[in-house]
């Protein structure tokens, strides 16, 4: 796995890149743990003052320093888009390689609830879940709800390398040596399924990262913790634009754009990793 | 490299039948937006093997060789489902039909009694998996030791094989072909199974890698004391290790015998053709083909299946299935012409 890493590092430009701009939002957001503030305290330092050496990112009309405050905004939506991407990861592997396996009557009733989720529009879905829940709305709730709708994608994906593997000699010869379904699914297939299941947790981070800024900026989720839409919330709530007090609205999209970009370049790395073929592609050699 | 087998005549006494396969029928059943179609490709097939014996299966591609063999192993899946027949195995000095087994029981003989190289078999290994862990993954529950003890069971298996232990820890495309081809054999008598199935194990391997592999699997097979079926379409394979031949043709078995009494001296017209087909060295005799393809087996032709193609074909062909009959001892042809049930040759 290490060595893996080192070879990205040297060889792929994008991966050196994702791998730097993601570490310094790691980075930055682990400052949260020594921040001088605690998040949601307001009226801390004095209010509308713009970027300067006492404090780097300015301070907002609520009184908060907007370097530490986007410490907290930047780890809770990075940890958002880690816990969807996680839970729905568990389910379109499940799903994905029950499906591809056992294929038949059960395929066909998974991948139509599949087909379902796929098809359903998701953001007017969750503004409703918002209106359902109202005060009792918590990230870890929005994370589960997430989850439990971003997986379709991946499930089909996941499906169609479990259809390959199942008809692959390796397999036939599990069965015929008495493996347990579970056992051929677990120990013989999901290793190979590992590396798209890596690439497509980057995709859903971003995807999820996504839709909790869109909804957070519409004050749609729980608006006391700090999240990177959180915080823009609070800056058009305090008609931070027409204030002039730009500094409020352009840090956090800054630091999400460079979250988006490092992730999405971890992302495209992992697939040449993953799949040469897509790199030939691009050389030419396909063709060529 | 191959030493003289010993001499089995299939009738005598002091030999003991460890497979015994009695008018096995297998077809495909499909069934496509509404059309149903049922391919034939194992249509009455009798034959059994000796202990201690290989017994060759030959025959063109889509004959039913692999088809055949499956059944035998009782790895099939649908759409291929048993028509008729039974497939006996003896093991632990019991006869049992193995469709009869319930899953335990077939779990269990599977490797310790029964284990199959399946074709292409270079494939058997999981391209992310190390070796040792394909090792435990399939042999391991059956060979019923701790784990250090099989482990070792294995390292000393492979030096049979003349592999040595490192390979356990390559992945398998560290491999060469013919290394990968050894493991598996490794693996398929690493439970020293009464019965080997092998399904063209040596297609993929050029031909110093081929008779080295086949040799090794003479080997194993002698010091293990099991019996085998080797199918490949390779005559030349089967003049070299093969105890007793049969000539499959579409999805029946036209011919039998010894081995080398088959290709020397073959009674069956698409026997002779195939024996014929082989290259010789010093032989400048134009090779001609014969006219025709292999019949549709969803739609087989009446009669011999073998007529329509059939330099000797008569009217009883075009009507009549020919049955097998003994033309010699232990040789069994069906044709109409050159083994007529009532031809003098005939011992029943």
């Amino acid at each position: 796995m290490l060595s893996i890493v080192r070879d990205l590092c040297r060889h792929n430009r994008e991966f050196r890149a994702g791998a730097l701009l993601t570490g310094f939002i790691v980075v930055f957001a682990a400052l949260s743990f020594v921040s001088p503030y605690a998040p949601r305290d307001v009226y801390v330092v004095p209010p509308d003052l713009p970027p300067s050496l006492a404090y780097w990112f300015g301070t907002t009309s609520r009184g908060q320093d907007v370097f530490w405050q986007l410490t907290f905004a930047i780890r809770n939506t990075m940890l958002f888009g880690f816990a969807v991407a996680l839970l729905s990861r568990l389910i379109s592997i499940a799903i994905g390689m029950w499906s591809g396996y056992k294929g038949g009557f059960v395929d066909r009733v998974l991948m139509s609830i599949n087909d379902t989720f796929i098809v359903i529009p998701l953001f007017p879905l969750l503004v409703l879940f918002y209106f359902v829940m109202r005060d009792n709305m918590s990230w870890p709730l929005l994370a589960l709800a997430m989850a439990c709708l971003g997986w379709s994608y991946d499930a089909r994906l996941i499906r169609s390398v479990a259809m390959s593997l199942k008809s692959r000699e390796f397999t036939q010869q599990s069965v015929f040596s008495g493996m347990r379904t579970s056992e051929i699914v677990l120990q013989e297939h999901l290793p190979y399924v590992l590396p798209i299941v890596f690439y497509t947790t980057m995709n859903n981070m971003n995807w999820s990262i996504g839709l909790e800024v869109t909804l957070s900026v519409l004050g749609f989720t729980n608006i006391d913790t700090p999240t990177i839409g959180v915080v823009i919330y609070w800056a058009n709530q305090h008609t931070a634009m027409v204030a002039g007090i730009w500094w409020w609205i352009f840090f956090p999209v800054l630091f999400v754009v460079i979250l988006f970009i490092g992730l999405f370049l971890l992302a495209i790395s992992m697939n040449e990793y993953i799949d040469p073929r897509s790199r030939l592609a691009r050389m030419g050699g396909m063709r060529g | 490299m191959i030493s003289a087998a010993p001499s089995l005549a299939t009738d005598a006494p002091v030999t003991e039948r460890v497979l015994t396969v009695r008018e096995l029928c297998a077809y495909y059943r499909t069934r496509y937006s509404g059309v149903r179609r049922e391919v034939r490709a194992v249509d009455g097939v009798s034959l059994h093997v000796d202990r201690n014996e290989i017994y060759g299966i030959a025959g063109e591609s889509g004959c039913g060789k692999t088809t055949l063999i499956k059944t035998i192993v009782r790895g099939i899946r649908p759409p291929l489902a048993i028509a008729g027949g039974a497939v006996t195995l003896r093991f632990a000095g019991r006869d049992r039909d193995i469709y009869a087994l319930d899953q335990r029981e077939l779990e269990n003989i599977r490797w310790r009694h029964l284990s199959y190289i399946p074709q292409s078999s270079m494939n058997v290994l999981n391209p992310v998996r190390r070796v040792r862990q394909s090792f435990v993954d399939f042999a391991y529950r059956h060979i019923g030791r701790p784990m250090p003890d099989f482990l070792q069971r294995v390292e000393s298996h492979l030096d049979r094989v003349r592999l040595e232990p490192a390979v356990l820890d390559s992945y398998p495309h560290e491999l060469s072909v013919g290394m990968r081809q050894r493991v598996t054999i490794a693996l398929a008598s690493i439970c020293r199974p009464d019965f080997i199935v092998a399904d063209e194990p040596t297609s993929a391997l050029d031909v110093v890698v081929q008779k080295e592999v086949l040799g090794m699997l003479h080997d194993v097979q002698q010091e293990i004391d099991s019996s085998m079926i080797l199918v490949t379409h390779d005559i030349g394979v089967h003049a070299n290790v093969t105890d007793r031949l049969g000539i499959m043709y579409a999805g029946r078995l036209v011919e039998e015998g010894r081995a080398a009494e088959v290709i020397r001296n073959p009674r069956h017209p698409y026997t002779s053709n195939l024996v014929t087909s082989l290259p010789r060295i010093g032989d400048v005799t134009q090779k001609c083909g014969l006219d025709g393809a292999p019949p549709n087996l969803a739609d087989p032709p009446p009669g011999c299946r073998f007529h329509p193609r059939c330099p000797l074909a008569m009217a009883t062909c075009r009507a009549e299935s020919p049955p097998l009959v003994d033309v010699a001892r232990g040789h069994r042809v069906a044709c109409w012409v050159t083994a007529p049930p009532t031809s003098p040759g005939t011992v029943q």
